[in-house]
């Protein structure tokens, strides 16, 4: 993907929470979004044809993430409600609620074979649930953050957390090691390149860093955007050539990923934006 | 009829049982009338006044009562097995009468109860009950003001006792004296005293004299006589004055006249001279009209009276209030309405009060003797000294000049405390002592500050400085454009800046000035930092920012905090100057540009980069333990398949730094193990030896470490130690044999303690624990290399320090035990620092801010993070939580310097905590200790450290949770 390929102009704007959006996530294919804010309800879009498909209602505070499996039957969700949610798609109803986080839950993600959960939560613990049993209680709980953990990211074998302490920690199950990496800035959001090699972690010093997950090593850090103090996403685009991430004025910054040149920007949003593909 | 029937439409039920009943009834009136006589004497049924039947079964000697036809139970004679267990005690049902008993035999019995007769109740004691039983039965029907049973205070006996009878037979008569009531001098003396002291007491002129007043006209006349029967009353017990009556009418005391209402209402006519209860009771009011309503209500004193004298003013009081108001027969609202519920001021807090103990005369002398300032001055060569000597001068500071006579008077011998009495190292000793006292000395005044400002001149805070020899302040005149009294301002923080020395955000002088371009700004973001830190009031007036709106001021708050956090996270990183322009555009990009803060200097920004970049990131690898169903929902092999515990994860040198105080050594109690484990070899041979070498080996660390020892043992005394009780049985099996280790560990953190623990200890009348075998590490037989292991575990443990090196260490001793696999699989990391407990504690450092606070007052370097404690989730809050973790990380740093020997010591207070408890546990299973202590064959060695790995995470998570409970609940759940 070349500079000119990168997304320049608004495709749709898709209107309908009544209150800040929180999270707006791709399904796997690309061909839905799901959003969710402070409204409470998580809505499902057509982000291609603009079209609001359904809304998901059952939160007690704000949705603070979403993500869905990768066969789109189940949703599951987080907010301050300290709850995990975990939706049938197609009704709309809430199958299971996993309680257990003592604080509000930043992040979720289903694992590969949508059968585990993992939540982030601002109780500085990953917690795992299982869809399959009916139990609700967590089947692990990772403790060793030692603040919020903001963001979580899942490979086949890994549990990857990044937490305002400062560290992106990874746990690998396989041979259940745990990795710690200390960047020494609060840790905002993680992403993984999509080749699983390395780890972009937004920090709240207005910076991302780039992370060799085999060694540790910084690769790279891109920097101009701002981000101080809300939850931003960043990404690397679908060829990793490009990093991206939103900035607290509205705009969505683009690098290359090797120079970590701002290679574009534009204005997207009039205040605090979070999420793109 | 059934014809007729079916045409009806019915709905619901019909009643039957009212039907069923009034059947039964006329059966039973039927039988009582004899109509059922005629009947023979087998074919009669018993039944009782509501027709049931009273005997059933065979040879109806089924006694209808309890669980009707049974034993007394519901499950009546089918058998069971008694089972009882730990956890589910066996219930021993108690049987008594009421079981068997039908409720109308219970009605029966009620109340029946075994009693003194009243020809012989000389002290009233079973017509007090009874009169109590009644009261409680009304109570009951009327539920009162005052839940629960009456108390006894507020039910007296109906009836007269013997000896009231008897001294009324001998012509005594009510409200008579015995004695001569004239005689009673002393009384009179007395009153005139109270009275005196309460007019001297009331502030309020007007209060006393009218009280004063209401008071004379029944109290002058009244109170003599009364209070003489009172007195005489005592003596034959007929009735004791428990309280006085209160006059005094308020919200409270018209509830309490309610209660009263309740509880001698239906039997005002035989009501005994119960009073008022003396909760409600103003402090005052002692002596005031204390008997003029206590005995209006008791009318059969009334009846009887005869000296009109005595009790005229109450009869007109009386209906004076009938008229009034319907109130109760018997009470009356209070006389006086002019009553308020008094509300006394809180004291008035001295100017010059200082809120914490101070040793009077030392202390002070300190303080003169340190008007100059000494000399700043090297620390010492010997970092151990350094160390112990700031420890020193920080308590001394906190606890006064006593604490240092008391250490020096016990260390006298000991040449490291040679500095307390002017030996090596002395000059620092004072200028330490100094800084913590102006550190002391700031915390408090603040507080002070905040509320003096207002009207006392704030030319007290120059005086102070003088008074404190600073430096002379200068005025900046370069901000004119703040406010008017911003010269006054600076001056104050030119005055905190020399006191705060060692402030964590002064250290780094010219990162805190974010706001350079801007002194007005400069100097209320000052402001902000010290309020923040500080602790203490915040100062609420508004002069800092006179020509500010509410709106741009508020801005600026919270440009300040980020501003605050990003020099506490530049402390961290040092890169204080990238952050804290970008914080401005931050704010400036959300609505309004508020100040030119993005032009900083760009090249600092790079160079700062760099610094960082060389620290961060840093990897770090831990053993960590998926739980097998997470395994298999990830569809993949359990890396701790077939292995039982958690294996345990060594600590590495950056948890324990990044929080330095209570925080766990897991691996701790594995050292020991080891050390005791080939001592127990030697043991009988060199014992003695042993522990006089050991003695000498360890005084060195001794006494850097008991500077903060008291509070370890305090905790160890005062905490709970039964967190071990509610494990799993089979755990605890195993665990037996670590904790006899432990035991080992006990004894040599004991020596470690030193005298002053044992001192202390002896002073609370602790039992010191018996003296357990040392480690040898001068033997004559042992092989070189044990013996290098051995001490390699002795001085870790003495220290607290973990370092990479113990693996290699533990495999040496190890090596061939049959359980080795766990090594081996903590080892695998390679020469990594894998731990567990170290992210754990981590984690608790931060979790658990009271432990951390506790450590705060140990360890005075980080006076700001107390504030941190509270739980609250606001903004601010976690901010600040995060700016105190970065200056933990600051704190990190600063060790970090140091050399390797200082790091050592540095980890003392964990190793303490650690100690502390496993001496907890040590109590616990000394005694097992002790039987098992001579088979230590090499199979349980390896067994015992294999198990003490377990353990040992245990621990630290006994230690990471908030409290002890908690933690065991968190235990569980990890297992």
């Amino acid at each position: 993907m070349s500079v000119e390929d990168l997304p320049r102009k608004e495709v749709n704007v898709l209107k309908g929470h009544e209150g800040a959006v929180l999270a707006a996530r791709f399904n796997t294919d690309g061909n839905y979004c799901l959003s969710c804010g402070k409204d409470r309800t998580i809505r499902l879009w057509n982000p291609h044809r603009g079209i609001h498909i359904k809304t998901y209602k059952s939160h007690g505070r704000e949705v603070r993430d979403v993500h869905v499996t990768s066969d789109n039957s189940k949703l599951c969700s987080c907010g301050g409600d300290r709850q995990i949610f975990y939706w049938d798609v197609a009704t709309g109803r809430v199958i299971r609620k996993f309680r257990g986080h003592d604080g509000e839950v930043n992040a979720v993600k289903f694992n590969e074979y949508s059968s585990v959960v993992v939540s982030a939560g601002y109780d500085q613990s990953l917690r795992a649930w299982d869809c399959r049993s009916h139990s609700t209680e967590s089947i692990q709980i990772i403790d060793s953050f030692s603040d919020s953990v903001m963001s979580l990211c899942l490979t086949k074998t890994e549990i990857i957390g990044g937490s305002v302490d400062g560290t992106v920690r990874t746990f690998d199950i396989r041979i259940g090691r745990e990795t710690s990496d200390n960047l020494g800035q609060p840790v905002n959001c993680i992403s993984m390149s999509n080749d699983g090699n390395c780890i972009l972690a937004g920090c709240l010093d207005s910076a991302l860093r780039l992370l060799d997950r085999s060694t540790g090593e910084l690769l790279q850090e891109y920097k101009g955007h701002t981000n101080k103090s809300f939850k931003l996403d960043c990404c690397l685009t679908n060829s990793d050539a490009h990093v991206t991430a939103g900035s607290e004025d509205g705009y969505i910054y683009f690098w290359d990923l090797v120079d970590a040149s701002v290679v574009s920007r534009f204005r997207a949003h009039n205040s605090v934006l979070d999420r793109r593909k | 009829m059934d014809s007729d029937e079916e045409d009806f439409v019915f709905y619901g039920t019909p009643i039957e049982s009212e039907e069923g009943l009034a059947s039964r009834k006329k059966k039973a009136i039927a039988e009582s009338s004899g109509q059922l006589r005629t009947l023979p004497a087998w074919k009669q049924e018993v039944r009782d006044e509501e027709g049931r039947r009273r005997f059933h079964g065979a040879f109806t000697g089924g006694y209808s009562a309890g669980y009707y036809n049974t034993v007394g139970s519901k499950e009546g004679w089918t058998p069971q097995t008694f089972r009882s267990s730990r956890k589910n005690r066996a219930e021993f049902k108690e049987q008594n009468i009421l079981n068997f008993l039908d409720e109308d035999e219970k009605a029966e019995l009620e109340g029946r109860f075994l009693g003194t007769s009243s020809q012989f109740d000389t002290f009233g004691f079973t017509a007090a009950e009874i009169a109590r039983k009644q009261a409680e039965k009304e109570q009951k029907q009327r539920p009162s003001a005052i839940p629960g049973p009456a108390p006894d205070e507020l039910v007296q006996p109906a009836t007269e006792s013997i000896g009231v009878k008897l001294l009324l037979k001998m012509g005594w008569r009510r409200g008579r004296s015995i004695k001569d009531s004239h005689a009673d001098a002393l009384y009179d003396a007395r009153r005139q005293a109270r009275r005196a002291f309460l007019a001297f007491s009331s502030d309020d002129p007007e209060v006393k004299t009218t009280e004063s007043e209401q008071n004379e006209g029944d109290v002058e006349t009244f109170l003599e006589q009364s209070m003489d029967d009172v007195q005489s009353s005592k003596s034959t017990a007929v009735y004791k004055k428990r309280s006085r009556l209160s006059s005094k009418g308020g919200p409270g005391y018209s509830k309490n006249l309610s209660t009263r209402d309740s509880l001698f209402g239906l039997k005002s006519g035989k009501s005994a001279p119960g009073f008022g209860i003396g909760a409600l009771e103003e402090l005052d009011a002692e002596d005031e009209d204390v008997y003029a309503t206590g005995y209006e209500f008791v009318d059969t004193y009334v009846e009887e009276d005869e000296e009109p004298s005595m009790l005229r003013l109450e009869y007109q009081k009386k209906k004076d209030q009938k008229k009034d108001n319907d109130n109760l027969p018997g009470f009356r609202v209070a006389s006086s309405t002019d009553y308020q519920m008094e509300r006394f001021e809180a004291p008035p807090i001295p100017k010059d009060f200082v809120p914490r103990h101070s040793f009077s005369g030392p202390l002070e002398i300190n303080h003169k003797k340190y008007d100059v300032p000494p000399p700043d001055i090297p620390p010492p060569e010997d970092s151990n000294l350094k160390i112990l000597i700031e420890g020193v001068a920080n308590l001394v500071a906190r606890s006064g000049k006593l604490y240092e006579d008391i250490s020096r008077e016990k260390n006298q011998s000991n040449p490291l405390f040679s500095f307390l009495s002017g030996g090596t190292g002395h000059d620092y000793y004072a200028r330490k002592l100094w800084e913590a006292q102006q550190k002391c000395k700031d915390q408090t005044k603040p507080l002070l500050d905040g509320k003096v400002s207002s009207d006392v001149k704030r030319l007290t805070a120059e005086s102070r400085g003088q008074i404190l020899g600073e430096k002379p302040l200068e005025r900046s005149s370069k901000d004119p454009s703040s406010s008017v009294d911003s010269a006054d301002v600076q001056l104050q923080f030119n005055l905190t800046d020399t006191f705060t020395k060692s402030e964590p955000f002064s250290e780094l002088p010219d990162v805190e000035k974010p706001f350079k371009h801007d002194p007005a700004k400069q100097e209320r973001f000052e402001q902000f930092l010290k309020d923040k830190y500080r602790g203490g009031l915040r100062s609420t007036k508004s002069s800092l920012s006179g020509d500010m709106s509410e709106a741009a001021r508020a801005r600026e708050r919270l440009d300040f905090e980020a501003a605050a956090e990003a020099i506490l996270k530049g402390n961290q990183g040092k890169e204080s100057k990238l952050a804290i322009p970008s914080s401005m555009d931050f704010v400036a990009g959300g609505l309004m540009q508020f100040t030119s803060g993005a032009e900083e200097p760009k090249k600092d920004m790079q160079s700062e980069d760099l610094s960082q970049k060389k620290m961060y990131p840093r990897r770090e690898e831990f053993q960590w333990r998926p739980s097998p169903l997470l395994c298999k929902r990830f569809d993949l092999v359990d890396p701790y398949m077939g292995k039982p515990a958690p294996a345990p994860r060594i600590r590495s040198k950056l948890d324990s730094l990044i929080f330095t105080s209570h925080s766990v050594k897991g691996t701790e109690i594995e050292e020991p193990v080891l050390a005791k484990n080939i001592s127990h070899v030697q043991q009988s041979a060199d014992q003695d030896i042993t522990k006089s070498t050991a003695e000498s080996e360890t005084e060195g660390d001794v006494e850097v470490e008991n500077i903060e020892r008291p509070v370890d043992l305090y905790k160890a005394i005062f905490s709970d130690d039964s967190d071990d009780e509610g494990e799993d049985p089979n755990l605890k099996k195993v665990e037996n044999r670590e904790k006899k280790a432990e035991v080992a560990n006990t004894a040599l953190s004991r020596l470690i303690a030193g005298d002053f623990l044992e001192s202390l200890g002896k002073e609370l009348g602790l039992e010191v624990p018996p003296d357990m075998p040392y480690p040898s590490q001068k033997s004559k037989n042992a092989a070189s290399q044990e013996e290098n292991v051995n001490e390699h575990a002795r001085t870790d443990t003495l220290k607290g320090e973990h370092n990479s090196e113990m693996p290699s260490d533990q495999d040496t001793v190890f090596k061939g035990g049959p359980s080795k696999s766990d090594y081996v699989n903590m080892l695998e990391s390679g020469s990594a620092k894998t731990n567990a407990t170290g992210i754990n504690d981590s984690k608790s450092s931060k979790s658990n801010g009271e432990s951390y606070k506790d450590d705060i007052k140990i360890k005075s370097h980080l006076p700001r993070e107390q504030d941190h404690s509270s739980g609250s989730s606001s903004e601010e809050e976690r901010k600040r939580k995060r700016s105190g973790k970065s200056s933990r990380d600051k704190h990190e740093e600063h060790r970090k310097s140091k050399t390797p020997s200082t790091h050592r010591r540095d980890y003392s207070s964990d190793s303490l905590s650690e100690e502390e408890s496993s001496r907890k546990r040590s109590r616990h299973h000394r005694h097992r200790r002790r039987t098992e202590s001579d088979s230590s064959s090499d199979n349980e060695r390896d067994r015992r450290g294999s198990r003490s790995k377990e353990r040992k995470k245990g621990s630290s998570r006994e230690k990471s949770s908030r409290s002890r409970k908690h933690s065991k609940h968190h235990k569980h759940r990890r297992h």
